[in-house]
């Protein structure tokens, strides 16, 4: 019969291996040398370098971590004999790559409580810092989601038109997810693998546009000192997103239809044209027919781009979507600023179900960032929200202030808190706009609609 | 011949990208002949690009770099030699003598020296 006392410390680093050896969390120790005693799976798997290789070694020459030379928690440990949790900073491995990481270090000890070490635990945080990524670039298939039907008939038909090399128009009011669906286009798409690039047309005067599309040649105008390419030669084998297309002049619109109808074009001051195979993805915010029946825009172009037509429905118009957009928002939100916001509160809700949304998602995922910043833990409560949602306690006061003979105290709230960030910002309506977190347009609208004299 | 390393008291700096003092060495005849030491902001890594090329540097040494610094350099017509571990006098007199870098210079991971050499 095996003695039970002898075999109990034999049971305890049996087991205390399988445990290094089984966690997701990279952990090594050294000597008082720095040299490497042990070194577990998790470790090897994330630096990408073997037990054999790092035993032994000194453990910057197998960390290379941004925290080595100045900042090593380890080196604290092992001078002030205390332990050191979740310092942030980064290793790069031997193929270069900058692996983010959090580490935690304490003091090694034998049997008889002598330091003999110290032992480093590091986290690979790269799926983190990936997902902060996506949602501060906002590219995300996955980001488009919706229980409502009008999306879910999109969503059926989006794989079919992904597939297809047809020209593809998406009509919808601002903030509804325009350029989100053309990049998810792209993505499920046999040409994902190549440039999806988006141009704001609105945003570039004519001949500008002419030149970032189809590129120029050197001496084609005063300042071209050498060749440009244009996104069209940049975008080849890729797909092309023209954003706000209604705002385009219509020389512009016949150089555009050239390229849909012949497959080239030919760069500012070139001779030879140039074959292009790029997918057209185009955007309005406006109604593109009754442009076309106002002369305002081409109507050969029209049907060139219109072959494929998806209208993306306002936010008001899918309002059972408010709950899930919220509580993905709150959820990626969390992880991006590492807190733990649990969700809003009911009267949150209701002031949010009665909202329009001029600004559609986009203004929703504003709100939910405003009420961030001022809600630390626990549920978003009206009092986190802008100011133009939540109503003031003190309406009457706010109506005898301003002298305003409206009866509705909600169009009086409204009217107050936009005169109060106009004059914060000198009358400046995009700042203004920016500091009640609205777009600029939705502020616009809301002045027209209050039937604000400014 | 100019060559530089980044240091780290009398080591490689084991990462490149937070580095902040250079040894610049003239070897002449396969031996170190001057030895000259500078300091560096590793944030802006096209200043020390910028000062390599000034000095008529034509290699630089360093322990573990990430992807875009690394490229920077060799854009820059600047032969990289990255990875390097070990005390900097004794691999400034092995490269003075050989023009390469010894096999145990190089950090744990690495089989021979040819990938560490950019190009």
């Amino acid at each position: 019969m095996p003695d039970k006392n002898n075999l109990t410390p034999l049971i305890i680093d049996d087991t205390c291996k399988v445990i290094l050896e089984s966690i997701s969390d990279g952990v090594f120790t050294v000597d008082y040398n720095w040299k490497i005693t042990s070194f577990n799976h998790a470790a090897e798997k994330i630096t990408g370098i073997s037990k054999k290789d790092a035993i032994g070694r000194h453990c910057w020459e197998v960390l290379h971590s941004n925290m080595c030379e100045q900042e090593c928690t380890l080196k604290k440990t092992m001078e002030e004999g205390k332990p050191f949790i979740n310092s942030s900073g980064y290793i790069i491995t031997n193929e270069k790559k900058k692996i983010p990481i959090t580490v935690s270090t304490s003091l090694l000890v034998d049997t008889n409580d002598n330091g003999i070490g110290g032992v480093e635990t590091f986290r690979d945080h790269s799926l983190v810092d990936q997902l902060r990524k996506e949602l501060s670039t906002k590219v995300k298939v996955e980001d488009i989601i919706s229980n409502s039907s009008a999306m879910e008939k999109i969503f059926n038909i989006l794989p079919l038109i992904s597939d297809s090399d047809s020209s593809v128009l998406i009509d919808g009011e601002t903030g509804t997810g325009k350029e989100l669906l053309a990049r998810a286009t792209h993505n499920m798409s046999p040409r994902k693998n190549k440039p999806f690039i988006a141009i704001n047309c609105g945003a570039l005067p004519d001949t500008l546009l002419e030149s970032e599309l189809f590129g120029y040649k050197k001496g084609a105008f005063t300042n071209a000192v050498k060749d440009k390419p244009g996104q069209f030669a940049l975008a080849n084998g890729g797909t092309i997103f023209l954003d706000e297309i209604a705002e385009t002049s219509p020389a512009f619109q016949v150089s555009l239809l050239r390229v849909l109808q012949e497959h080239e074009f030919t760069a500012l001051g070139a001779i030879a044209k140039e074959k292009t195979n790029v997918r057209i993805i185009a955007a309005t915010n406006k109604n593109l027919t009754e442009l076309v029946l106002q002369n305002k825009f081409r109507q050969d172009l029209y049907y060139r781009i219109n072959v494929i037509r998806i209208s993306l429905p306002p936010l008001r118009h899918r309002m059972e979507d408010i709950v899930l957009l919220v509580d993905n928002f709150i959820h990626k939100m969390n992880i991006c600023q590492g807190k733990f916001i649990q969700g809003i509160d009911q009267k949150v809700l209701q002031v949010l179900m009665s909202h329009d949304f001029p600004g559609n998602i986009r203004e929703l995922e504003n709100i939910i960032e405003h009420a961030f910043v001022l809600c630390s833990e626990g549920y978003i409560k009206l009092n986190h929200l802008p100011g133009f949602l939540s109503l003031p306690a003190n309406i009457n006061d706010v109506l005898d202030e301003h002298e305003d003979n409206n009866k509705d105290p909600v169009e009086s709230a409204q009217i107050k808190l936009i005169v109060d960030a106009l004059a914060r910002n000198n009358n400046n309506r995009s700042a203004a706009a920016k500091d009640l977190g609205i777009h600029k347009s939705t502020l616009f609208r809301r002045i027209k609609r209050l039937k604000m004299a400014l | 011949m100019k060559i530089s390393i980044t240091i780290w008291g009398n080591r490689i700096s084991p990462l490149f990208d937070v580095a902040s003092e250079l040894l610049v060495a003239d070897i002449e005849n396969k031996k170190v002949k001057k030895k000259t030491y500078i300091s560096f902001d590793p944030g802006i890594p096209l200043e020390l690009i910028k000062t390599l090329k000034q000095a008529q540097i034509s290699i630089l040494i360093c322990g573990a770099i990430s992807t875009q610094p690394a490229e920077l350099i060799v854009q820059n017509d600047i032969k990289l030699i990255s990875f390097a571990t070990g005390n900097t006098l004794k691999l400034l007199d092995c490269f003075a003598k050989t023009g390469d870098i010894d096999h145990k210079f190089i950090m744990p991971g690495f089989t021979t020296t040819g990938g560490l050499h950019h190009p």
